[in-house]
């Protein structure tokens, strides 16, 4: 490491940081990926043998089926970032630079969707929209030639993926806040003028951020198109992996094959991201004190909520509705009538059947657990990345992105491969660490991207300051830079807590013998036929983490990090 | 320091390293029966086991992933062509229990043997608009048009079962045939089998062609208004096979555990889930093997062609 040079005085203290995150990063994403590699080039890896090496590649770029797929996937990941683009960026913006009435409830609302698992989100669309759904039951309408249709899958991805955008810009433009916009009306731009020319384009990084998240999550997801793509007819690369993976007999090294040309898509998307961002400085936060200035709507409030209180309709009420009505109702083939309601698959799961409880603290305990880790990972990575001179920290930034591309199911298989080896001389596997890991590896880019904006944002006078006052780097870290990146952190560790609480194609893989999630419980209750128990195990589980987050925020007695 | 707390909920959440006196079993569906069968297990023997349930392909993925450094003792698949597989591979250990005797010689090997059977059927929705059909290629009536839903055969181990089992009775001509005018007809193929039972249930889809019965006549005994219905023309099986991997470190625990599954207080607890015991000397709860009409299978045969006939599946349905 004698290469490495970083800026200030306190070389020790960083360098120290910088060998731990290499050391974490590598260990958490380097190594899985590393076998998923390996399992890609040699076929037989599992066995312990290096035999018939790319035996599987040209076989498989060789089949038309896979340009089909490749294509399929490249035109959802583009259509969902535009549509969430279209939505989320009014709506940021709206909360962000206006009053919009009942301020910080949405922020808590829009966070909801996050916490519905994408199949039960897809599912919920088709006990709702099906002939004979609950729509249809209600007020007469269904919809299934629209539902399962490629614009029926973009639909149902954006309303489960337009927070993480929706966040992004309410944030980055509180942050960039009014005082340049004020700067720049004072200078005789109108408020338009000053948006689209100031504060936008200083949102820049951190927009950008979120629709390469959108992007990757997108061409990532499994869920939605496996629920709706099949009658859609609309196949994609996560679902061929899939495929490989669940019918006999298992292909491996095939999914490992499409794996790594997912990873492909998704580095093409990284650069792109990375050439948006570092084409110019985008510092605004200099750390003094600005002073939130926001428009008032007038007569104009109504519209705007109007706006708000769909969208939360759409995207929260419909799913909830619709899993709050599966599990309460005896049988799905009673339908919606006052005789059907019923109790039972929520007394089912109070008696514990099938572990319910146990899956409900699992999950929560290896939620927080992965959101501390990332968080903290998050924060380091972020810093190393937009502060420290170092070479091949672009490595580092890239190595924090890939989980995101990575399949859920190619992550587990990595890890599985890499920490079921009997030489190691602690036993890793089999046990609930590897739900950890996997969650920390899947999710770690959150508070990556959502740091390194920050950072990118965050004007280096703070830390030198700092130094100037003699501090170290540990202490800067600490004292100055953690809290000033606290809010966006603290939103990126939510979204971590969220995702993680209901994370089901790895938690498959890699739960230990005798050990369930929720989301593994779920599942395993909509594959036996037993849709109700498990919209009652969604619910209470939806309804817990929100629960969770809220009482979070009233008792650490701060509004929501969020809220700004 | 709530983050302390924070830190210790959640290693309070990671469980202990499982026990070595533990035994370790995979098992593909339903859940509730290898958790009353675990729990029996460990009351009448001390021993206790670890239960990993999914599904087949999920089981099959982890015992694929982990070859380096296997971990099941047990495992319960619900396709047979998966045990035949492992034993190709030379993974399974050799053990002929004896409460086996009374389990049909089509159903046991010296490695393998059926822990309960399930047959292939039609549901139908009682409420809805169509009479209730009574054989496979009744459905290609306009009455069923757009009403009709089957598992995907290639993510299915049962439909594909079915698919074979039509090759054998009807031949190839008339199998494609019967797919393509049910295609016609709008049948739809969403998805594994719950997937395929899922719009019946609500109503959206009057008919599953080829569903697993068990799960079906489950959801019938919790009050769903479906009917299972066996085709005249008959059906075919798809056997559960339980082994014993080769690598255990404990093949006395897994040899009595196998023969618990067999024993007659295990066989009724698959009864209990509407499955055929594997046992023929031990009632099931639900029409047994010889009221049904059963299509004899080569399954050799067909699975050394699995490929082309799936292929030949997605041609027909997807025109």
């Amino acid at each position: 490491m004698a290469g490495l040079s970083l800026r200030g005085p306190r070389l020790d203290g960083a360098r120290w940081a910088m060998l731990a995150t290499i050391v974490a990063l590598l260990l958490l994403v380097g190594l899985p990926l590393n076998y998923v590699v390996l399992q890609a080039i040699f076929p037989e890896v599992t066995r312990g043998s290096l035999s018939a090496p790319f035996s599987r590649f040209l076989p498989m770029l060789a089949d038309p089926e896979l340009l089909g797929l490749l294509g399929n996937t490249l035109r959802l990941g583009v259509a969902v970032v535009l549509a969430s683009a279209f939505l989320a960026v009014p709506l940021g913006a709206l909360r962000a630079l206006t009053r919009v009435p009942g301020g910080a409830t949405w922020d808590l609302l829009f966070l909801i969707p996050f916490m519905i698992p994408p199949y039960i989100a897809a599912l919920s669309w088709v006990l709702t929209l099906q002939p004979r759904g609950y729509a249809q039951q209600l007020i007469g309408v269904e919809a299934s030639g629209l539902l399962f249709s490629f614009t029926g899958i973009v639909l149902v991805m954006v309303l489960n993926v337009f927070p993480v955008v929706y966040f992004a810009v309410s944030r980055t433009l509180m942050a960039v806040g009014g005082r340049y916009a004020a700067a720049g009306r004072v200078s005789g731009a109108g408020p338009w003028r000053a948006l689209w020319r100031i504060t936008l384009p200083l949102s820049t990084p951190g927009i950008a951020a979120s629709l390469l998240l959108v992007f990757a999550l997108t061409i990532e997801e499994f869920g939605t198109p496996a629920t709706l793509g099949a009658q859609a007819g609309y196949p994609v690369l996560v679902t061929g992996i899939h495929e490989r993976f669940a019918d006999w007999p298992i292909d491996i090294p095939g999914a490992a094959v499409l794996s790594l040309l997912l990873v492909m898509l998704a580095m093409a998307a990284f650069y792109l991201q990375h050439w948006l961002v570092t084409r110019r400085s985008f510092v605004s936060q200099s750390g003094k004190p600005a002073l939130a200035e926001r428009i008032e709507l007038g007569p104009w409030r109504w519209p705007v909520v109007g706006f708000f209180s769909l969208v939360a309709l759409i995207s929260v009420g419909v799913p909830l509705l619709a899993v709050l009505a599966t599990a309460s109702t005896g049988t799905l083939s009673g339908g919606l009538s006052w005789d059907n309601l019923s109790g039972r698959h929520f007394e089912a799961l109070l008696a514990n059947r099938g572990g319910a409880l146990q899956a409900l603290s699992t999950s929560l305990g290896l939620a927080t657990g992965a959101a501390l880790l990332t968080g903290v990972l998050g924060a380091l990575v972020g810093y190393l990345v937009v502060r420290a001179r170092v070479r091949g920290k672009g490595l580092l930034d890239l190595l924090s992105l890939l989980p995101n591309t990575l399949p859920g199911i190619v992550v587990a298989v990595g890890l599985i491969l890499a920490w079921n080896q009997s030489w190691w001389p602690i036993q890793v596997y089999n046990t609930g660490a590897m739900l950890l890991l996997a969650y920390a590896c899947l999710l770690l880019p959150y508070p990556v991207r959502y740091a390194s904006a920050a950072f990118r944002q965050m004007g280096e006078n703070l830390e030198a300051a700092g130094r100037v006052c003699g501090a170290g780097f540990f202490t800067t870290f600490r004292r100055i830079l953690l809290p000033a990146l606290a809010p966006s952190l603290l939103v990126a560790m939510l979204l971590v807590f969220a995702i993680a609480s209901r994370e089901l194609v790895a938690s498959l893989m890699v739960a230990p013998a005798g050990m369930s999630t929720v989301s593994t419980f779920v599942f395993g209750q909509f594959e036996q036929g037993s849709p109700g128990v498990g919209m009652a195990m969604s619910t209470v589980a939806i309804l817990t983490t929100t629960f969770l987050l809220v009482a979070l925020t009233v008792l650490s007695r701060k509004r929501l990090p969020i809220a700004g | 320091m709530s983050r302390r707390l924070l830190a210790l909920a959640c290693l309070g959440a990671l469980p202990s390293l499982a026990s070595a006196e533990s035994l370790t079993v995979y098992s593909a569906g339903p859940g509730a029966l290898i958790e009353t069968l675990a729990a029996d297990f460990r009351a009448e023997t001390g021993i206790p086991v670890n239960v990993f349930q999914s599904t087949t392909g999920q089981v099959m993925a982890r015992l694929e992933a982990e070859q380096a450094n296997p971990l099941a003792d047990v495992v319960i698949s619900a396709s047979w062509e998966s045990a035949e597989a492992l034993h190709d591979q030379g993974l399974l250990h050799e053990y002929r229990s004896p409460l086996a005797e009374n389990v049909p010689d089509a159903l046991k090997s010296d490695h393998y043997v059926a822990q309960g059977i399930s047959a292939l059927a039609l549901v139908w929705n009682r409420q809805s608009e169509t009479p209730p059909p009574t054989d496979w290629s009744g459905l290609t009536d306009s009455v069923y048009r757009d009403q009709v839903t089957m598992p995907d055969p290639a993510q299915s181990g049962a439909a594909f079962e079915l698919v074979t089992g039509l090759l054998t009775a009807l031949g190839e001509e008339a199998t494609w045939s019967l797919i393509e005018a049910l295609d016609d007809n709008g049948m739809i193929v969403p998805g594994p089998n719950a997937r395929a039972l899922n719009p019946v249930l609500q109503g959206a889809r009057s008919v599953v062609f080829g569903a697993v019965d068990y799960i079906a006549l489950g959801q019938q005994a919790e009050g769903e208004s479906i009917e299972v219905i066996f085709p005249e023309s008959g059906t075919v099986i798809a056997p559960r096979p339980m082994m014993i991997l080769a690598s255990t470190q404990r093949p006395e625990a897994a040899e009595r555990f196998v023969d618990f599954v067999l024993s007659e207080q295990g066989q009724a607890r698959v009864a209990e889930r509407f499955l055929m015991p594997a046992r023929s000397d031990i009632p099931g709860q639900r029409p047994g093997l010889e009221e049904l009409t059963l299509i004899e299978v080569d399954s050799a045969a067909m699975n050394a062609q699995r490929d082309t006939i799936l292929t030949r599946f997605r041609d027909s349905v997807n025109r």
